[in-house]
């Protein structure tokens, strides 16, 4: 044990990359490589009559313009199959759009050229022919009958709906003294990565070679074998610097099959390099969801029954996530609470936009949300303080392992260990919250309008099946760890090293981890979920352990034995508490919003990197904290985006980045050698509900609730203002 | 987002660049700081035929006090302009530039650029025309003066020929003996304004003697609030007058409506800034 394990050490690319030495995929040439462009639909439905490609094949210095004709008639496949069903099934995603396009940028042409200004002016040149249908372009109005259908052939756009239920509801509102009903609404939103997606694709006498791989390698190198119809082992996926995934990144999207097929058709490489404004409409969206629901109680605050209805937009297409952007909502919404009973339906619904994945937190930030501010209008119901109306309600160590069976849609929700009313009060503890009440009225008074809000939270995590990682002793002291996993600028590489030297008691420097090419590491599935750290990073421990226990076996020293292997397999997820606290003032009349404090608590087992797991969780937060304020994807109502560029969808600047203090809880994790918990997502899941119910508070009394997402100015001007 | 073809030409002077411009008829655009043509021409939103680049004609930047006002020559950079040493009323395009996009966006941009694009939002074209300025511009055939008032003419629209060079802008010499006050409210730091105010005000005997207020972002090019403006003019600057004049400026705009924001809204952001910045300008707006 070299205390690699624990330790504030810089993330082991930093150097290189501040120095502007990194390599992204767009940084990489290979010779005779031509470019691609890709031709998208303009418009949100409309029958594809035929496509006009002569012009742009004219174009001086094109080499080729592929339809879907050209290509085999293939869907990109779920990745998740737990999130499969047979109606999923049937919507999935063709490379190129056939006879009918479903939203704006749904690919429909690829104009391969030998540079990239000749491909995107000749991409011009391709004329579509489109007979322009009606649209169903929001997510309750698609759900009615009579909406203009995405799939013709399933006669509706409620691809599947989700019972979720617990106990017996109709009792528990029966019995309640108090019940409330809202609707709440959570925008369309993204992870917006620095960098935009690219590929880079080299046909090879051995192998076809794709560079711009992340999140997913392996699985993505069998989908796309399956696809062209080759040989896994004839294509190698390679990462290099990625700059930034949050769930969007590293899927398989239809660029990924393309561009190795352009690749292969012409003999040469050929590179693509996603634009912003491509991106704003290409890669997958997320939230997107109406909930209607109810909260019994009784008058002491306990909570008795949860009812609700959620419409959860899938956009045009089920992508490689299957519906879970429909499930995770609904196993998320009991949270860290006891709740006598429990129903929820969800409908997933298709709409004629772009389709939906996974976001930093799916899932669980919205029913955070969702819960949480109704938590707060049940306490103000109640005349009771919402932290504790949260006290009283909060599920406590004693009573671990904790379960909720929700039906047959649902695997049983376990939390295995933790104590979620102590975590909160960890929480309260260091964020000062006597202090800040005081302070909020001490500024009340002289007529300011500042507001605390909370929220309790759980999220899951840690999700198997397992990882294999190899460990192998170099005779010249250094050590190779190889793992399959991502490496997406979180610092993987140095979590993995420090937990290897530490397990090797070597200096963390000596630790080489190779993750980045499918042809180099065996298997993997990846980089998700809050899973590498737990999954991955067990793995290597015990490799490492695997190691030195055979050297010590056979006498032998560690670099006599070649690469040992150690498996980590993970049959359930993990679901870990988290807590937050937002302090805000705002303007009435302007509607702008200050969040001047915010504090995020998570429990992470074990923290392997402190720094790092403080890193995650603040930018977690301040990505959450815009997703409150300011993020938004809008459509008209034919169909079109609002959102294309960085001037209309809203990140935060480092001037809206509010100051974020990490509370980090550390304990026992029985279920896994190195006692860790997931944590990558953690900051994001309880941000929006907080800051949304600090902004409750904050509001004078007489204004509307906050209930819609982002709380941008206007509607907090418009809530304060008596809805104008 | 890669820009469409199109010739460049570099140009070695004023003369040079009128020339060519003549030369590369109607369709042509001049490329000075590059903030606004280049994200433009990235989207293909335009498609000039030839650029010709003026952005290293060092004669046309720099800021001077000459017989008939302050002269401040297209090629001055906002951050320039934003840190220069101006009295009074002259001060409003200090702040007016410190407020425009992000420090990189200040350092390139110029104000002969933001003036000849004329975003209806843009913060120096509402200055201008609330300290009465007029823009000098040059073609191959001669010079002439355009006063504010008929510069912009819609939005993007100026009343420029296309073969006109703006060479700078001329702020009359009365601007220094009055107050200011600007303000402008944008959803993030940098972004375009979803309203913004610019007041230039003469002060007289403690009443307000001339007073100009400039509505920016709420129509189609900057507006004069001349009901409110009315409000003023020989009133005292007490508070209930100047939440009449917020009052009659925000009743007399009218802002359209689009997917993310409302009229009712904007109008409450304009009686906002108004009273903000009337109020700037009667408590600090001489410095």
């Amino acid at each position: 044990m070299s205390g690699a394990i624990g330790a504030r050490a810089p993330r082991l690319r930093d150097a290189t990359l501040v120095a502007g030495r990194g390599r992204f995929v767009a940084d990489l040439d290979l010779p005779g490589q031509a470019w691609a462009r890709v031709v998208r639909s303009p418009v949100a439905h409309a029958a594809l009559r035929g496509i006009d490609i002569d012009a742009a094949l004219a174009h001086p210095g094109v080499v080729a313009v592929l339809t879907a004709s050209d290509l085999p008639d293939v869907r990109i496949p779920i990745r998740l199959t737990f999130a499969a069903t047979p109606e999923a099934e049937g919507v999935l995603q063709p490379v190129l759009a056939r006879t009918v396009v479903r939203y704006v940028g749904e690919p429909v042409a690829l104009v391969i050229a030998e540079d990239a200004w000749t491909a995107e002016d000749a991409a011009e040149l391709v004329t579509l022919d489109l007979e322009i249908l009606d649209a169903a372009t929001e997510v309750v109005a698609a759900a009615t009958t009579g909406a203009p259908l995405v799939h013709a052939e399933t006669g509706t756009n409620v691809l599947n709906t989700i019972p979720m239920q617990y106990g017996d509801v109709e009792s528990a509102f029966s019995d309640a003294a108090v019940v409330v009903r809202r609707r709440l609404e959570l925008p369309r939103q993204t992870g917006v990565p620095l960098e935009t997606r690219g590929l880079l694709a080299e046909p090879g006498e051995a192998a076809l070679t794709v560079w711009g791989a992340a999140k997913v390698k392996h699985f993505n190198r069998g989908a796309l074998a399956e696809l062209l119809g080759v040989d896994a082992a004839t294509i190698r996926l390679v990462e290099v610097d990625v700059g930034g995934g949050f769930g969007v990144r590293g899927e398989l999207y239809p660029e990924d099959v393309l561009i190795p097929a352009a690749a292969l058709r012409l003999g040469r490489p050929v590179k693509w390099v996603e634009d912003r404004a491509e991106h704003l409409v290409a890669t997958n969206h997320a939230r997107c969801q109406v909930h209607e629901l109810e909260v019994a109680a009784t008058a002491e605050g306990r909570l008795l029954g949860f009812r609700g209805t959620a419409w959860v937009d899938q956009g045009a297409y089920v992508r490689t996530q299957g519906i879970l952007p429909a499930l995770l909502p609904a196993t998320h919404l009991p949270g860290p609470y006891r709740w006598e009973a429990f129903a929820q339906t969800t409908h997933a619904v298709l709409t004629h936009r772009t389709p939906i994945g996974t976001y930093r937190g799916p899932g669980m930030t919205e029913a955070s949300f969702v819960r949480e501010r109704m938590l707060d209008v049940v306490a103000s119901e109640l005349g009771l303080d919402p932290v504790e109306l949260r006290r009283r309600n909060l599920i406590r160590a004693d009573e671990m392992p904790f379960m909720y069976d929700l039906g047959p849609a649902s695997p049983p929700i376990v939390y295995e260990h933790g104590d979620f009313a102590e975590g909160f009060e960890e929480l309260l503890r260091s964020a000062g919250y006597d202090e800040l009440c005081t302070e909020r009225d001490r500024r009340r008074a002289g007529g300011v309008h500042v507001g605390i809000g909370v929220a309790a939270t759980v999220e899951l995590g840690a999700i198997g099946p397992f990882e294999e990682a190899t460990v192998s002793a170099e005779r010249d002291g250094r050590v190779i760890v190889r793992a399959g996993v991502g490496s997406l600028g979180q610092g993987v590489e140095t979590v993995l090293a420090q937990i290897a030297a530490d397990e090797l008691d070597v200096d963390p420097a000596l630790v080489e981890v190779r993750h980045h090419d499918t042809a180099d590491v065996a298997s993997g599935f990846g980089t998700f979920a809050s899973r590498t750290t737990v999954v991955a990073g067990n793995a290597v421990a015990l490799a490492c352990r695997a190691l030195m226990e055979q050297a010590a076996a056979q006498g032998v020293g560690p670099a006599e034995l070649g690469e040992v292997t150690g498996r980590f397999d993970k049959p359930h997820p993990s679901f870990s508490f988290g807590a937050t606290l937002s302090f805000v003032s705002l303007d009435p009349e302007t509607g702008r919003t200050t969040p001047e404090r915010h504090v995020v608590l998570h429990d992470v087992g074990r923290a392997i990197n402190p720094a790092l797991v403080e890193g995650q969780l603040a930018g977690a937060a301040v990505q959450g904290v815009a997703g409150a304020l300011f993020e938004e994807l809008p459509y008209d109502e034919t169909g079109q985006p609002l959102a294309v560029s960085l001037a209309d969808y809203r990140l935060p600047t480092a001037a809206e980045a509010p100051p974020v203090d990490v509370v980090l809880v550390e304990g026992p994790v029985p279920d896994n050698p190195l006692g860790v918990k997931g944590a990558g997502e953690a900051g994001m899941v309880g941000a929006a509900a907080a800051v949304a119910n600090a902004v409750a508070d904050a509001l004078p009394a007489t204004a509307g609730e906050p209930l819609v997402l982002p709380l941008t100015p206007r509607r907090v001007s418009e809530l304060a203002n008596g809805g104008r | 987002m890669r820009a469409p073809p199109f010739a460049y030409a570099r140009a070695d002077s004023l003369d040079d660049a009128l020339m060519l411009l003549s030369e590369a008829g109607d369709e042509a655009k001049l490329l000075a700081g590059g903030q606004s043509l280049l994200p433009l021409l990235a989207f293909r939103v335009v498609r000039p035929t030839h650029l010709v680049d003026i952005d290293a004609l060092g004669t046309l930047a720099g800021i001077q006090q000459v017989s008939d006002g302050l002269r401040i020559g297209a090629l001055t950079r906002h951050d320039t302009l934003a840190r220069a040493d101006l009295t009074g009323g002259e001060r409003l395009l200090a702040v007016a530039a410190s407020h425009v996009g992000h420090v990189p966006i200040r350092m390139r941009g110029t104000i002969g650029g933001s003036v000849a694009h004329a975003d209806p939002s843009a913060e120096l074209p509402a200055a201008l025309l609330a300290l009465d300025a007029h823009v000098l511009v040059r073609s191959a055939t001669g010079e002439r003066t355009i006063r504010a008032a008929e510069m912009f003419v819609g939005p993007f629209t100026t009343a420029l020929a296309p073969d006109e060079v703006l060479v700078a802008v001329i702020v009359p010499t009365v601007a220094r003996s009055c107050r200011h006050g600007f303000g402008e409210f944008a959803v993030r730091s940098g972004d375009f304004a979803l309203a913004s105010v610019a007041v230039v005000v003469s002060v007289d005997g403690g009443n307000a003697d001339r007073a100009r207020i400039v509505l920016g972002g709420v129509d189609a090019t900057p507006i004069r609030a001349t009901g409110a403006e009315a409000v003023l003019t020989g009133s005292e600057l007490t508070d209930e007058v100047i939440d009449e004049a917020a009052a009659t400026a925000a009743a007399e705009c009218d802002p359209a409506e689009d997917a993310t924001t409302t009229a009712a809204y904007r109008r409450r952001l304009v009686a906002r800034l108004v009273r903000d910045a009337l109020a700037q300008a009667r408590d600090k707006g001489s410095g």
